[in-house]
C-alpha cells in the first residue's frame, strides 16, 4: 500500500501553490521593489515543495500503519489530555492540573489508576516547589492559592 | 600558538565554579538522558533549553551545561546496549555487537567500564582534533562571501539524511516545510508574511516550541502507539574487576576508533552512526582472526564506543565554525545559540572568543567529569533503564510544558507546541525526518538573508550563486548527498543490518 505518501503528496502540492499563491499577494515594501523582494525566497521554497512532492506521488514508499481502533482512540485522548492541560494550567493551578494530566496519562498507558494520579501529584508538587523556590519561577497556584506563602 | 592562549583564556571561563557546577550537572543529566528509555540526546537537550533560558544563565553557562549534556548523551547510550542488547540511540547501536555477549558472560561490569573508557579517549581524540581544526576551518569560512553561504546551505539540507539515508527526496520535503515555516513572520523588510493577522506570528514561530514540540510530545504520542510502557527487567551488574592490562588491551582501538570517528563526525553526511560502524568494522580488520569479534571481544565494545563519541565532538566543528550542524543534536544546540542571540560561525571566533573557547574546555572538562561519574555511579545508571516509559514519559512531558510555559507565561504557546507534536506524530509515521524541518526552522532567516546579498550585489543575476570555485564546489557536494543516498545507500544499510541483525561475526 503506497497511500499515505501520495495523499501526503497531494496535500503537500496544494500547500506549495497556496503559499505560493500567498506569496504573490505581499504588499510592495516600503522604498519600491527591489531585485530580491520578500516572495522571492518563499516562491523558491514553494517550487522546491512542489517538485519534491510530486515525487512522492510519483515513486511513493511503502506504507506505515495507521493505529485506528482503540489505540487511535488512546492517542486521540493523549491529545485532548495535552489541551485540556493546556487550558486548565491557569485556572486550576499548577498542581491541580498536573496531578489530572500526568495521572490521567500514566494511567492510560498502563499504570494502575492510585499509582498513575500519586505520580502526577507527587510530580506536580516537587516540581512546583522546584520552580517556585529553587529557581525562582513562578508557577500559577489556581485554586491553591490560599497557601500562598510571603 | 595563539590558540593555545585562547585555550587558556577558555579553561579560565570553564573552570569558573558555578560553571563547573553546571558543566557537572549538565554531564550528569546528560548521561540521565543517555541511559532513559525513550529519551534521546536531541529530546533532552531541547526540553533544557527552555529551562536554561527561563534560569537567566548567562550565554557561556547555558552552552556549557548543554554542551555537557551532550557529552553525557553518548556516554549514557552505551548501557541499555550492553546490558539489553537495545540501543539506547542509535549511534550505540554498534556496541551492542560485543557488549552484549560481554554481559552474557557476566562482565558486565567490565563492558560498561572499558566503554566508559573508549568513551573518554575518542572524545578526548575528537576534542583536540576540534582544538587543531577549528580555528583554522573558521578563518577559511571568513572568506565565504553571501553566495557561497547560500550552497553552503544547501549542502547542509542535501547532506543531513546522510548518506545511509533512505530517501533523501524525504529530507528535500522536509528542508522545505522547514523553511517555510520559518518565512512567517515579519522580514526584515518590514513585510508581514503569512501571519494572517494573528499578533504571535508577528515575531515568527519560536523554533524553540517547535522543536520541543516536535521532538517530546510526537515520542510520548509513539509510545502509548507502541504501548511500550512497561518497564524492562531489573538488571544487576557484577563488581568490576579491571586491571590496567584490559585497559591497554583496548588503548590503540580506542585512539584508532576515536580518529575514524572524528573524521566522520566533521565529513557532512557522515554522522556518529557511520562512524561508529566504520570503527567496528575497520577494529575487525585490523584485529583479524585474532580476535573473538561477536562473541564478547573488548575492542569491539571499545572502537565503536570511541567512534560515536569521537564522532559527536567532531559533529560541533562545522557547527561551531560555519553555523551549519550536521546531526540533530548539534542543530538543537545551534537552535541555543540562536536564541541567545550569538551568530554562529566564523565571526563567532573573534566576536566571542570566550565563549567559543569556554565550551571547548568545558569539553574536555566535561569528558574528565564523564569518566569520574560514569565508573563509579554505573550502577545508578542501570537502575534507571528499569524505569517504567509509563510513568517517564508523562513527567517528561510536564517538564517539556513547564520549561514551554516558563519562557512566556501563555497558552498560545504550549496549544502550538502540542499542534507540533500531533505534526510531528504523523511526520515520523510517513518517515519524513524531522532534523531537516528544525534545521529549515533555524537556517531559513540567514539562507533567504545571503540570498537577497548575494542578489544584491549582482544587481539581481542567478548566476552569482554559482560563480566561484569554492560555490560551484558546495553545489557539486550538495547534489551528491542528495544522489549518492540513491547508489551507495542501500549497500552500507544491507551490510550495517546484517552485522547488527545477526550480532554474529560476519565475514565480508
Amino acid at each position: 500500500m503506497t497511500f499515505n505518501d501520495r495523499i501526503f503528496g497531494v496535500l503537500l502540492i496544494v500547500l506549495a501553490v497556496a503559499y505560493g499563491w500567498g506569496a504573490t499577494q505581499f504588499p510592495e515594501p516600503f522604498g519600491g521593489a527591489e531585485g530580491v523582494g520578500p516572495e522571492t525566497f518563499p516562491y523558491l521554497l514553494a517550487a522546491v515543495l512542489a517538485v519534491s512532492s510530486l515525487y512522492l506521488i510519483v515513486r511513493p514508499d511503502p506504507d506505515n500503519a495507521w493505529p485506528w481502533s482503540r489505540t487511535g482512540v488512546e492517542l486521540l485522548i493523549a491529545v485532548a489530555v495535552l489541551i485540556v492541560y493546556t487550558m486548565l494550567l491557569q485556572p486550576l493551578g499548577f498542581i491541580l492540573s498536573t496531578l489530572l494530566a500526568v495521572g490521567t496519562l500514566c494511567w492510560r498507558m498502563g499504570a494502575t489508576p492510585i499509582k498513575a494520579y500519586v505520580t502526577g501529584g507527587v510530580a506536580g508538587v516537587v516540581v512546583f516547589l522546584v520552580f517556585n523556590f529553587a529557581l525562582d519561577l513562578a508557577l500559577p497556584l489556581g485554586l491553591l492559592s490560599f497557601l500562598e506563602v510571603n | 600558538m595563539e590558540t593555545l592562549g585562547y585555550l587558556i583564556d577558555g579553561f579560565g571561563v570553564a573552570l569558573a565554579p558555578h560553571n563547573l557546577m553546571f558543566a557537572l550537572l549538565g554531564a550528569f543529566l546528560g548521561t540521565l538522558i543517555g541511559a532513559l528509555p525513550g529519551l534521546g540526546p536531541a529530546n533532552g537537550v531541547a526540553i533544557l533549553i527552555p529551562l536554561a533560558f527561563s534560569l537567566g544563565l548567562r550565554p557561556e553557562t547555558a552552552l556549557i551545561m548543554l554542551t555537557a549534556v551532550y557529552a553525557g548523551a553518548m556516554y549514557g547510550g552505551r548501557i541499555s546496549s550492553i546490558l539489553l542488547n537495545i540501543p539506547g540511540d542509535e549511534p550505540a547501536m554498534m556496541t551492542c555487537l560485543d557488549g552484549y555477549p560481554m554481559a552474557r558472560k557476566g562482565k558486565a561490569a567490565e563492558a560498561l567500564a572499558i566503554s566508559a573508557v573508549a568513551s573518554f579517549i575518542g572524545s578526548l581524540i575528537a576534542t583536540v582534533g576540534l582544538i587543531l581544526l577549528a580555528p583554522v576551518l573558521a578563518d577559511f569560512a571568513l572568506t565565504f562571501g553571501p553566495a557561497e553561504y547560500f550552497a553552503l546551505f544547501l549542502l547542509a539540507f542535501a547532506t543531513l539524511g546522510g548518506i545511509t539515508g533512505k530517501n533523501p527526496m524525504k529530507t528535500v520535503v522536509a528542508a522545505a516545510i522547514g523553511l517555510m515555516i520559518a518565512t512567517v513572520g515579519i522580514d526584515n523588510t518590514g513585510v508581514q508574511r503569512y501571519t494572517f493577522g494573528v499578533l504571535e506570528l508577528y515575531e515568527g514561530v519560536d523554533f524553540i516550541i517547535a522543536i520541543v514540540g516536535l521532538f517530546a510530545i510526537s515520542e510520548l504520542l509513539f509510545f502509548i502507539e507502541e504501548k511500550a510502557g512497561g518497564g524492562k527487567e531489573k538488571m544487576t551488574v557484577n563488581k568490576l574487576s579491571l586491571t590496567w592490562a584490559d585497559i591497554r588491551a583496548i588503548l590503540p582501538s580506542s585512539i584508532r576508533g576515536g580518529i575514524l570517528g572524528f573524521v566522520a563526525g566533521v565529513l557532512p553526511g557522515a554522522g556518529a552512526s557511520l562512524g561508529s560502524f566504520i570503527g567496528y568494522t575497520l577494529e575487525k580488520k585490523v584485529v583479524g582472526s585474532k580476535g573473538t569479534f561477536g562473541e564478547g571481544d573488548p575492542r569491539g565494545v571499545a572502537a565503536p564506543e570511541a567512534g560515536n563519541n569521537g564522532a559527536s565532538s567532531g559533529a560541533l566543528v562545522p557547527m561551531l565554525t560555519l553555523g551549519v550542524p550536521g546531526s540533530g543534536t548539534t542543530a538543537v544546540l545551534l537552535a541555543l545559540l540562536i536564541s541567545l542571540n550569538i551568530t554562529p560561525g566564523p565571526l563567532m571566533f573573534t566576536q566571542n572568543a570566550d565563549i567559543v573557547w569556554g565550551v571547548i574546555a568545558a569539553l574536555l572538562i566535561g569528558n574528565f567529569l564523564l569518566l569520574v561519574l560514569n565508573i563509579p555511579l554505573v550502577g545508578i545508571f542501570v537502575k534507571l533503564l528499569s524505569v517504567p516509559p509509563k510513568y517517564l514519559l508523562p513527567i517528561v512531558t510536564m517538564v517539556a510544558f513547564v520549561g514551554i510555559y516558563s519562557i512566556s507565561n501563555s497558552a498560545f504557546d504550549l496549544y502550538f507546541m502540542v499542534a507540533f507534536g500531533v505534526a510531528g506524530y504523523i511526520f515520523r509515521k510517513l518517515e519524513i525526518p524531522l532534523v531537516p524541518i528544525i534545521l529549515g526552522l533555524l537556517l531559513g532567516p540567514e539562507m533567504e538573508k545571503n540570498l537577497r546579498h548575494a542578489l544584491d550585489i549582482s544587481d539581481g543575476n542567478w548566476t552569482i550563486l554559482w560563480d566561484s570555485g569554492l560555490a560551484i564546489g558546495l553545489w557539486v557536494f550538495a547534489g551528491l548527498g542528495l544522489i549518492l543516498p540513491y547508489i551507495v545507500g542501500p549497500l552500507l544499510r544491507r551490510r550495517m543490518k546484517v552485522q547488527t541483525g545477526t550480532g554474529g561475526p560476519e565475514g565480508d
